[in-house]
């Protein structure tokens, strides 16, 4: 709305204003980030081969209509699969100019700040002929990649490309590659956002994702370097992280000692405070979602769910969140009402998994689920849990008979007493007696019991990487041969 | 409390400088008679944008968003050279999703489509195809680099000022970005640390409503987002009556009795404050308070009004001014277009300008523009000229 005229029109050089002197001058100060993207000469080389030649093939059309074209329609079926298309190319010479795509058209600048990725195969090719910039810019770069930091400068003669080594996993909205900086052999990892299967465009759940981690920094909160754009494909690259914790669980060779478990569940603790602090919920904790590098630090990844929540207010979210084993009991009474403590129930699944090495509460649907944790926990009643009555689906999914709590029983053979006791006040069933991040890093288990925590650095001697997508095909591998073996 | 101003991309990337501003409308400015339309159609898209807005339901921050997301797009790209229209379209559309209240695709297209074929504006190719708004939307997400997060000044506004009579402002919201406030009072801490600054919820409004027009023009691009705020607040204590007639008696006070000796005379008035501070709050203590450039803030106040003035002489209702007959020569200039800029009179200091207009002049920019590049008048593509230029100049 605006302000009426009359208001306007009212004389506006009251006693209080300013100095004379201020006018229409430029801000002086902060100069300008983005004019680092403006064609300024040293600028040029840029990516003018994309953008300026195809203009010389454009005829003027009348009508007012972008000049779109199905075939070259970014979000159709025909996406390219298999064999890629000619990709943007920065890197070839410039003539003879190709000719007018309406994908180079359209953002008609000069200043496209995203690096081109493509495919291994053309990587290959396209690199021999570009002269190999002086690496010692990249050194630096490395030590602190781009993302939103000073070094967002990027020299515009550089030319980064990645080359796609593997695919390490499946996140939420598309596949994630472990990816090698074909100029400074850094690894990385790149989120595929899949878009051709989205018939609304770009995924919410990935614009939250992007906007999340954007804004989180933290030791163990993975880093989003960049985002790049590429053949109709937005990529998201992130710091590569060498396993995830069901991988590295799984295998054999490397095993931990308590301090190492020790360390691992405070990083991770130390992740969810800070993403608490920020006001963050991730809503998928779980082992493929930790992610463990060969330093032995731990990190949080996948934000594809989480979501900012509010402290003061009790706002309704949706309860089809965290996947099922780690899933805590007021989401699965139907709870639509929550905050941080739903990933603090997580957090003792994963505590508890550390020391068994798997998933403990391993449910088929979510009344087995439920029933899954009664066998340990024992059944939930108002004393224990207040309220708990009161939760949308308690009458359709409420334990038929009571059962004891069987937890330090059944796991005092892996684990400490204070380590038990940390895990009994993450995996509290009332969510308000359940320990916040902040409290259980300050657990006796942390401060006072033997040993101190230490980071697992022998993961270093650790041989191959270990991720949860392997360990599931090596499952189903198993699982093949002993079908085979019975039949 | 959720994100940090000065961390943040938009801070960092996305305040930029007159310079840049003229730079990225360099190629626009070829096109259009006087420079000062193009400020009008800042008005125009802006308009358009907030309308398109509100028939999705969104919310003022959410339109906020999607102007900014606009504004950016276009230090990148060229009117001449785009469809502003279906831009507008995919901004909303992203501001929707990246705010946390998506709207449909179909019917941001639906509502787009009605929207810009209305009369006043006469734009009638919007697509009905949603493939084509979800391809727009991602070239937009890639100009925008990725960057979603936007700042606005309306959270400044209510960290810095409550309605009278309400209690302070409860803790920042969630999900709604931050507020440029430093949160943990670090060494930018900008505020004054003084509580907050009450005002009448009429003066409050107010504020709110110059902070909405600022979107009108590129002060979002040139300014962070809690200066702005301070210089709403400001203009709020001239514009508002009722806001300014808490402050008259205090400007002629210190003015009668203090001219040779200004600091003194506040600062015992600040001093008379700490024995009855609940009862009277000096707002312009408070602002002064603040630790913000006020030079800047001054001359966001200026900015904000010489758009003001320059918006009353947008009318959407009124009939075409004489130069309002520049469809017609449109028509003319279709045949023989290797002129650049559109022939009409020149506009007058006072010329009304109309949506349609605009609407008629951006559709001749684009005419032109293609024009040029297919047969400049050198006879060589312009786009040739500029690549030579540029080899040129690097080799």
């Amino acid at each position: 709305m605006a302000i009426t005229p009359e208001r306007k029109q009212e004389p506006v050089s009251p006693k209080a204003s300013k100095p004379k002197s201020a006018g229409f001058k430029p801000i002086g100060q902060t100069s300008s980030a983005l004019k680092r993207f403006f064609p300024a000469d040293d600028d040029d080389d840029v990516i003018p081969k994309v953008v300026q030649p195809q203009i010389t093939h454009w005829v003027p059309e009348p009508s007012a209509q972008l000049p779109l074209r199905k075939d070259n329609l970014i979000i159709s079926d025909t996406l390219p699969r298999g064999l890629p298309p000619k990709p943007l190319t920065p890197l070839l010479p410039p003539k003879p100019p190709p000719p007018l795509t309406p994908i180079d058209f359209l953002p008609s600048n000069p200043i496209r700040r995203f690096r081109t990725i493509s495919p291994p195969h053309v990587v290959e090719n396209v690199v021999e002929k570009q002269p190999t910039p002086p690496p010692v810019a990249f050194e630096e770069e490395q030590v602190t990649p781009v993302g939103h930091s000073e070094h967002d400068i990027h020299p515009p003669e550089r030319v980064e490309l990645y080359a796609i080594v593997s695919q390490v996993g499946e996140g939420t909205f598309g596949k994630v590659y472990k990816a090698r900086n074909t100029i400074t052999k850094v690894h990385v990892a790149l989120k595929r956002i899949r878009m051709e299967t989205e018939r609304d465009g770009f995924p919410v759940t990935a614009m939250r994702e992007i906007k999340l981690l954007q804004s989180l920094r933290h030791d163990n909160v993975v880093r989003l370097y960049e985002m790049m754009v590429s053949n109709g494909s937005v990529y998201m690259v992130f710091e590569y992280m060498d396993h995830d914790l069901t991988g590295v669980l799984s295998q054999t060779q490397f095993s931990f000692e308590d301090a190492h478990l020790k360390s691992l569940c405070h990083q991770m603790l130390a992740g969810l405070a800070y993403l608490h602090h920020k006001g963050v919920i991730h809503r998928d904790i779980k082992g493929s979602n930790i992610l463990l590098n060969n330093r032995g630090e731990l990190k949080l990844a996948d934000f594809g769910l989480a979501r900012f929540y509010h402290k003061r207010r009790r706002v309704d979210y949706t309860n089809r969140v965290i996947t099922l084993w780690y899933r805590p009991p007021e989401l699965l009474f139907g709870a639509t009402v929550y905050g941080p403590e739903v990933d603090m129930w997580s957090a003792g699944c994963i505590m508890l998994e550390l020391y068994t090495k798997k998933p403990v509460f391993q449910g088929n649907d979510e009344i087995h689920q439920l029933d899954v944790i009664y066998r340990i926990f024992g059944t939930p009643d108002p004393q224990r849990w207040r309220g708990v009555g009161d939760l949308p689906w308690f009458e359709l999914v409420k334990p038929r008979e009571a059962m004891p709590n069987h937890f330090r029983e059944l796991f005092k053979k892996w684990m400490s007493p204070a380590a038990l006791d940390l895990a009994e006040r993450l995996l509290a069933y009332d969510p308000e007696q359940r320990a916040t991040a902040t409290q259980a890093m300050a657990a006796p288990y942390f401060t006072e019991e033997e040993p101190e925590a230490a980071l697992p650095t022998g993961l270093a001697t650790l041989e191959g990487e270990w991720h949860e997508l392997e360990t599931k095909k090596e499952r189903a591998r198993k699982r093949r041969r002993t079908e085979a073996t019975t039949q | 409390m959720a994100t940090d101003f000065w961390a943040s991309s938009h801070y960092k990337r996305w305040i930029v400088d007159r310079a840049t501003l003229k730079q990225a409308r360099a190629d626009d400015v070829q096109y259009v008679d006087d420079p000062e339309y193009l400020d009008f159609l800042s008005i125009y898209f802006a308009d358009l944008i907030s309308k398109l807005g509100k028939k999705l339901s969104l919310r003022q921050r959410v339109i906020a968003t999607a102007t900014v997301f606009f504004k950016r797009f276009y230090l990148k790209n060229r009117y001449c050279e785009t469809d502003p229209f279906i831009v507008i379209a995919a901004c909303c559309y992203v501001a929707a999703k990246a705010e946390e209240s998506p709207v449909h695709i179909k019917n941001v297209v639906t509502e787009a489509r009605s929207l810009f074929s209305q009369d006043i504006y006469g734009i009638k190719t919007f697509p009905s195809d949603n493939s084509k708004l979800a391809e727009m939307e991602f070239y937009l997400v890639d100009d925008l680099e990725c960057d979603l997060t936007v700042f606005h000044p309306y959270r400044s506004l209510l960290t810095l000022c409550r309605k009278e009579g309400d209690h302070e402002e409860e803790e920042a919201e969630a999900g709604e970005v931050g507020v440029g406030i430093g949160v943990d009072e670090g060494p930018r801490y900008w505020g004054s640390g003084d509580g907050q600054l009450q005002l009448k919820e009429g003066a409050l409004q107010t504020a709110w409503f110059i902070i909405n027009d600022t979107y009108r023009s590129d002060i979002c691009l040139l300014y962070p987002p809690h200066v702005i705020a301070v210089a709403a607040i400001y203009l709020t204590f001239i514009l508002d009556k009722n806001a300014r007639a808490t402050v008259t008696p205090l400007l002629q006070s210190s003015e009668s009795s203090s001219s040779d000796l200004p600091q003194p005379r506040r600062s015992s008035r600040q001093a008379n404050h700490a024995d009855a501070s609940k009862k009277v709050q000096d707002p312009i203590d408070f602002l002064a308070g603040l630790n913000v450039s006020f030079p800047l803030v001054a001359t966001i106040a200026q900015d904000i009004i010489a758009l003001y003035k320059r918006w009353e002489r947008y009318k959407e209702d009124e009939k075409p001014s004489p130069l309002g007959s520049l469809s017609a020569g449109m028509k003319r200039s279709l045949s023989h277009s290797n002129a650049g800029t559109p022939r009409e009179a020149s506009v007058g200091a006072d010329a009304i300008v109309t949506p349609g207009f605009l609407s008629s002049l951006l559709l001749k920019m684009r005419e032109a523009r293609w024009t040029d590049i297919a047969h400049p008048g050198s006879g060589r593509p312009v786009a040739v000229n500029k690549m030579l230029e540029r080899t040129q100049a690097v080799g």
